[in-house]
């Protein structure tokens, strides 16, 4: 990894001893095997050192350099070991710079000193981006793309190397130009230059392949990931992608006829891709600002789940596509939790396309309300950007939000990053309790609203209507009441007509007669209330109770009838004739009572 | 009446209703409402439509249902709900069509009773004719403007009933809610006064009506006056003059009914007949004078269209070129109410019946909604609701009648037979006293003539229509407007679902990869998508407000490509956007709506555009070998058909078959000199062409003429170190040998 170090802080004095120490130190590459992979958009290249100490003192560190002008095209430079016991040892590096002297210099720590007359074999390994240069920079749609690479052949470094050789693999076995030094050899799609012998340091011959390069040329110009991390078990990744093809501009018409029918009509487009998200991922959707985008499938696998990628258009040389691209992960996968301290461990970047280049990356990390030491780690250093808060569903004081940026990202960057917090257990009631509360506020202002009289006007006329309404309503349960005795003394006779127990009867009676007695009071109290309300009900009422004393006087009458029978005085015909009369005309009596409180 | 936006639609008119881009427009200036605050967007200017003129928007668009859903998301924003604005929008038309139903709930309760409002609340839930407004997604104006149309009948039904002014005044809320979101509240200010005439007519003016009415009149106008759009409208127009007129009419009435209690019955008939004679004489006069100084504007033509549907055809052909426009065909009448169009004249009976006051006002309502409804098939809308509440009335009276034997059967034996009056339990006694005898009088009337088994039959036959109706909704709303109009479907022989989506293809590929600023040229039908979809800046879009405009761009789409390139020169044209459906057999594409045109051209550009040069001799219009030359050689056919020529779609059909007309193209060789093919969708359905910028020198057609056929070796005044003396033409040079170079 590289590590940017403030130049202006460090004296430049120290530099000066330092730099000369560095070139003092007698370190000579022995065997330098160098590969320049040039079959994507990127250029892949990768040195195999044999570093020898012909100093007099062990060594901790080595310097690996880059050149001037590929420089700025860097986008990630890592170094192991290559020793017998370990196969591949990790080099930590950190940015240098040797006085007098242009272009990129890192510092790779050892990971033990290497003494001297000792022997190491250490891998560099480059990854630039944007270094392959069309030319043509306009084709037509018919037309191949041709990229020009200039490069080294030598490997720039600040020791003199014994011996080198370089590899340089290319994406076809159409290849226009290349340098010819040294009389390399070309198989198909490689060129293999060298063995170069004793090249002083810091030499550089430019190397210039011309080739054709169909691989997709696709940039990512700048992408956003918003990462949303819920306690309640989901943590949703949504990605804002822009994405440009940086190849060849297309030149002239794009004919959909040709490209449906040739099928190397447009061979450097870009027609889809694939994006290889977690395992875990689950409701993936795929759109941009006009809607979904209904040319995609996923696919799910057993360790990842794959999204091919159809952007609405093929993209060809200088188009451009924006994206949206969104997910959800159970949270158990990756927060991981000690009491009160949280760690969220996640992929900083993840996988778009295969070599894929970002050249703008803005992370957001939005932590839940309450989340306090924050504190980001990550494998590489990145810009961090103020802190923000977000607000969403039943946010009250914003979720903290942390932003870091970086550019010129390749595939090596996908690594995990581990952010630290804290935060209290019981915020987690907060929002249930705040919907709670909402709902307690409504159902109570309802209840104080209808229990409460808020009109500013009396209206006499509507409160004696309702009064008139409770005091008929009262009525009408009396009445029913009322009834219902009847039809407990029907009973009561019945049973007398089986039992022939006389005191059962006159108990009945007396029962009847007193429960009679209040309940016509009642309703007597009830019709004067009535009345005195100024109601025509109350004559209706009255009408009722005249009726109901009828009714009594055939109940009275029937229950004597039974116990004639009972005391053989009269015959049964004779009773079930005069029985079947009286409940008719009690039937009658009762039907006019339901009539008349129908109409109460 | 005045249609803010208008709707796309291919000549030949389409069996289905298509959902309109319209609404694409609606979410922009929403979209534009919530990020820019209120007042911006009252003072929006917006330069990407109607180029090189622009349009006001602010003050040409009802800004109801835009600040309807801004509304809503505001207050869901503070409230932290961060909800997009585009989920507002795409379910604020089923809230509304949720209000809809209660609305109409109420006003039938009004009408008739509950039980018919419960009908009629069910019906318009489900009715075709409004579900494809009230559809998630639907984001339009009618979609709340039936909301507050309906409310404001409800409310003015109130006020009628009641005379108070509290709710003549929510009433005039409601409407201004209405001005707001809809040019089709002409309906309520022409509707309003007519009801309030009738009553006059039918010798039923009380104080009620004249306290209604007046209130509803100046507060409503005051209120609708201060939409920008409508402005001074309603004063102004034509056809807000009959709510005036009777304004005045129902002034000098309450005045006569003043006097008539002073006065004796001879001075009162004179006073009478002269005083209602005058004041009709005044307003008729100073409406005729008013219009003749120009106060008033005159009628607009699409008015006029209304009452003669053959106007627009010959006088505005861009109205007649819509297909919402054309007269409603019997199976459209059919596929948007099922059974309720047959069921509503009953309903429509029951309320002549037994009129009253609110009643009349429905009847008004249904026979106006006819007519217009029969005018044109975009006004089906405002028939629906009294559709569905006249049916309601009718279902209702029926099942009032034939589902009342239950109670029925079960009252008679209660009377007749001791025995079981016995076995009746309190609580069924209570039950019958309490509430439900209430109707005993009616049954045993009905009872009379009908036996059980007559009833139940019925019944069963209104249950079975009530069913057929709700599995003709169903099957309509899955199939008509379930789907996104802008994505089409396609299915396979095996049944898998082909999905292409080349509008939006086409449109993303605009917004990416053209400039910022590029200027498209389309039919207009296209603006409102192209605005919103790829956010580029049109020449002529949905809201036909300049017919010229659209001439011109008819003209250049139907000229050659010569004259259509001055044409797009001077409107600064940077693509041309034209929709073909050849390959898939799509029909609603710009060739067939290509004779609309030439005649929108035509009606500007007389002397240029002649619509009989497009046809063949024989009269008819095709696209093959025999169409008429100046067809396969205006810029429309050239863009449609470049290069299809080569295109084989099967082995049946030769090279160039077009599916959509069942025609191999007559002009297979086509090439461009000033445009080129700039994006092409999948399915050859949208297709852009660039316009070149003028070439820095002509380049000519012919090889450059030369004269001099004999020199081969040209003269030049190079002064070479061997030349320097001079030089003499076809001087006879000594060659001397040379060397052969190693390799």
């Amino acid at each position: 990894m590289f590590r940017k170090i403030s130049c202006l802080s460090v004296p430049t004095y120290f530099l000066l001893i330092y730099g000369l120490h560095l070139a003092a130190a007698g370190l000579v590459n022995d065997e330098v095997k160098r590969t320049v992979d040039l079959s994507t958009h990127l250029a892949k290249i990768s040195a195999e050192i044999l570093l020898s100490n012909e100093g007099d003192s062990a060594v901790n560190s080595f310097v690996v350099a880059l050149e001037p002008e590929l420089a700025p095209h860097l986008a990630y430079i890592g170094a192991s070991a290559k020793a017998e016991e370990e196969d591949d040892g990790h080099l930590e590096l950190s940015e240098t710079t040797l006085p007098g002297q242009n272009g990129k210099f890192f510092k790779v720590e050892l990971l033990s000193s290497l003494a001297a007359g000792a022997k190491l074999r250490v891998k560099v390994e480059t990854m630039l981006s944007h270094v392959l240069r069309p030319f043509p920079t306009q084709i037509t749609q018919a037309e191949r793309q041709l990229v020009v690479f200039q490069g080294n052949h030598y490997l720039f470094s600040p020791y003199p190397t014994r011996s080198q050789t370089t590899r340089v693999r290319l994406a076809s076995k159409t290849v226009e130009s290349y340098t010819k030094l040294g009389n390399p050899s070309r198989t198909d799609e490689v060129i293999e230059y060298g063995p170069f012998r004793d090249i002083a340091p810091l030499s550089q011959d430019t190397m210039k392949i011309h080739y054709e390069n169909n691989s997709p040329f696709l940039t990512i110009s700048s992408i956003t990931r918003t990462i949303e991390v819920s306690h309640w078990g989901n943590i949703a990744v949504e990605e804002t992608i822009d994405l440009r093809h940086t190849g060849a501009i297309l030149k002239g018409p794009f004919s959909r006829y040709d490209y449906q029918r040739q099928s190397d009509s447009g061979i450097s487009s870009v027609k889809s891709f694939k994006t290889i998200l977690p395992a875990s991922a689950q409701d993936v959707y795929y759109r941009d600002e006009i809607g979904n985008i209904s040319t995609s499938h996923l696919q799910v696998l057993e360790d990842s789940v794959e999204v091919e990628v159809r952007p609405r258009f093929p993209l060809f040389g200088g188009w451009k596509t924006h994206y949206i691209i969104g997910y959800n992960l159970p949270s158990y996968e990756y927060l991981y939790t000690l009491g009160d301290q949280y760690a969220l461990k996640m992929r900083f970047v993840d996988h778009v396309y295969d070599d894929q280049v970002i050249d703008s990356l803005t992370v957001k990390l939005i932590l839940p309300e309450g989340a306090r030491n924050i504190h980001m780690d990550t494998p590489y250093t990145v810009n961090r950007d103020s802190d923000q808060l977000h607000y969403t569903y039943l946010d009250t004081f914003g979720r903290p939000v942390l932003v870091a940026t970086k550019s010129n990202m390749v595939e090596q960057h996908i690594q995990d990053m581990v952010v630290h917090y804290t935060f209290n257990k019981i915020l987690m009631l907060q929002e249930p309790l705040l919907v709670v509360g909402a709902f307690y506020i409504l159902f109570f202002t309802v209840i104080i609203y209808v229990r409460l009289d808020f009109s500013i006007t009396k209206d006499p006329a509507a409160e004696v209507r309702m009064k008139v309404a409770s005091i008929t309503e009262q009525v009408l349960t009396l009445v029913n009441k009322r009834l219902g005795l009847y039809r407990h003394m029907d009973e009561v006779v019945n049973r007398y007509k089986q039992t022939r127990d006389t005191g059962a009867l006159n108990s009945g009676r007396k029962t009847l007669e007193a429960d009679h007695r209040t309940l016509t009071n009642d309703i007597n109290s009830l019709q004067a209330r009535l009345k005195a309300e100024g109601s025509d009900l109350a004559e209706k009422v009255g009408e009722v109770q005249k009726l109901d004393g009828q009714v009594k006087e055939l109940v009275c009458r029937s229950s004597q009838e039974a116990e004639r029978l009972v005391a053989g005085k009269v015959k049964k015909e004779a009773y079930i004739e005069n029985d079947k009369g009286l409940t008719s005309k009690r039937q009658d009596l009762v039907s006019r009572i339901d009539r008349l409180l129908d109409a109460l | 009446m005045e249609w803010g936006e208008e709707v796309s639609v291919p000549g030949p008119p389409l069996p289905m209703p298509q959902q309109q881009p319209e609404l694409r427009f609606n979410y922009r200036s929403t979209h534009y409402l919530t990020s820019n605050g209120f007042y911006e967007f009252l003072n929006w200017f917006d330069e990407r439509a109607w180029y090189p003129l622009g349009r006001i928007v602010g003050g040409t668009v009802y800004p109801g249902l835009m600040v309807t859903a801004g509304l809503i998301h505001y207050v869901l924003n503070m409230l932290h709900m961060t909800v997009h604005i585009r989920d507002v929008c795409v379910f604020l038309a089923p809230v509304f069509s949720g209000l809809t139903a209660i609305s109409t709930f109420l006003l039938t309760r009004e009408l008739w009773n509950q039980g018919a409002g419960l009908l009629a609340a069910c019906f318009i839930a489900i009715v075709p004719g409004y579900i494809s407004r009230s559809v998630a997604g639907s984001f339009d104006n009618e979609g709340i403007a039936i909301f507050a149309l309906q409310f404001t009948y409800y409310l003015w039904v109130k006020s009628i009933k009641t005379g108070s002014v509290f709710w003549t005044i929510a009433c005039c809320l409601a409407y201004f809610y209405m001005v707001s979101a809809w040019g089709g509240y002409v309906f309520i200010i022409n509707l309003i006064p007519l009801h309030v005439f009738v009553l006059l007519l039918m010798q039923r003016f009380s104080r009620r009506v004249y306290i209604a009415y007046s209130t509803f009149y100046i507060v409503g106008l005051v209120l609708s006056m201060q939409v920008p759009f409508v402005g001074f409208q309603p004063i102004r127009t034509s056809e807000h003059m009959a709510a005036a007129g009777v304004f005045a009419l129902l002034q000098a009435y309450a005045f006569l009914q003043y006097l008539r209690d002073r006065l004796t019955r001879q001075e009162r008939q004179a006073l009478f007949y002269l005083g209602v004679g005058s004041a009709g004489l005044v307003v008729f006069l100073t409406v005729i004078y008013l219009s003749c100084i120009g106060c008033i504007a005159p009628w607009s033509g699409r008015f006029y269209s209304l009452w003669d549907t053959g106007y627009a055809k010959i006088h505005i052909p861009i109205i007649a070129s819509v297909s919402e426009h054309q007269p409603t065909t019997w199976v459209s009448f059919f596929f948007d109410l099922h059974i309720l169009v047959c069921t509503f004249p009953a309903g429509l009976w029951f309320c002549i019946k037994n009129i009253n006051d609110e009643r009349v006002f429905v009847a008004l309502y249904a026979i106006s909604a006819v007519y217009f409804a029969g005018v044109m098939v975009r006004l089906m809308l405002t028939l629906t609701p009294v559709v569905c509440m006249l049916s309601a009335i009718a279902f209702s009276s029926v099942f009032e009648r034939y589902l009342g034997d239950d109670m029925k059967r079960e009252s008679p034996p209660a009377d007749d037979s001791s025995d079981e009056d016995d076995k009746r339990n309190p609580g069924n006694l209570y039950d019958k006293a309490g509430k439900v005898r209430k109707h005993v009088s009616e049954q045993e009337k009905a009872e009379e003539g009908l036996g059980p088994n007559i009833k139940s039959i019925v019944t069963m036959l209104m249950l079975m229509l009530l069913m057929m109706f709700a599995v003709h909704c169903t099957w309509v709303t899955s199939n008509a407007y379930s789907s996104p109009s802008v994505v089409l479907a396609s299915y396979n022989h095996d049944g898998s679902r082909n999905i292409l989506d080349d509008f939006r293809e086409a449109y993303y590929w605009l917004r990416q990869n053209t400039d910022e600023h590029a200027r498209i040229m389309s039919w207009w039908d296209y603006g409102y998508q192209i605005a919103g979809m790829a956010n580029r800046t049109t020449l002529v879009d949905n809201n036909t407000w300049n017919n010229s405009h659209i001439a011109l761009v008819g003209k250049a789409m139907s000229s050659n490509e010569s004259a259509a390139y001055e044409i797009m020169r001077s409107l600064d044209v940077d693509y041309v956007l034209i929709i073909f459906g050849g390959v898939i057999g799509y029909s609603g594409d710009d060739i067939n709506k290509f004779l609309w045109m030439v005649r929108i051209a035509e009606g500007e550009h007389p002397k240029d555009i002649r619509e009989s040069d497009y046809f063949t001799p024989q009269g008819e219009f095709r696209v093959d070998k025999a169409g008429s030359p100046t067809l396969l050689n205006c810029l429309m056919y050239k863009m449609s058909y470049y290069r299809f020529g080569e295109m084989q779609l099967d082995f049946r059909t030769p090279p160039g078959f077009d599916r959509t007309r069942n025609a191999e193209i007559g002009n297979k060789d086509i090439k461009f000199k000033h445009l080129e093919e700039a994006f092409t969708s999948e399915h050859w359905l949208v297709r852009i062409y660039k316009v070149k910028k003028l070439d820095n020198r002509e380049r000519l057609d012919h090889k450059p003429r030369v004269t001099n056929t004999v020199p081969k070796q040209k003269y030049t005044a190079k002064k070479s170190a061997k030349r320097k003396r001079g030089y003499i033409r076809n001087k006879l040079v000594l060659k001397k040998g040379k060397r052969h170079s190693k390799k």
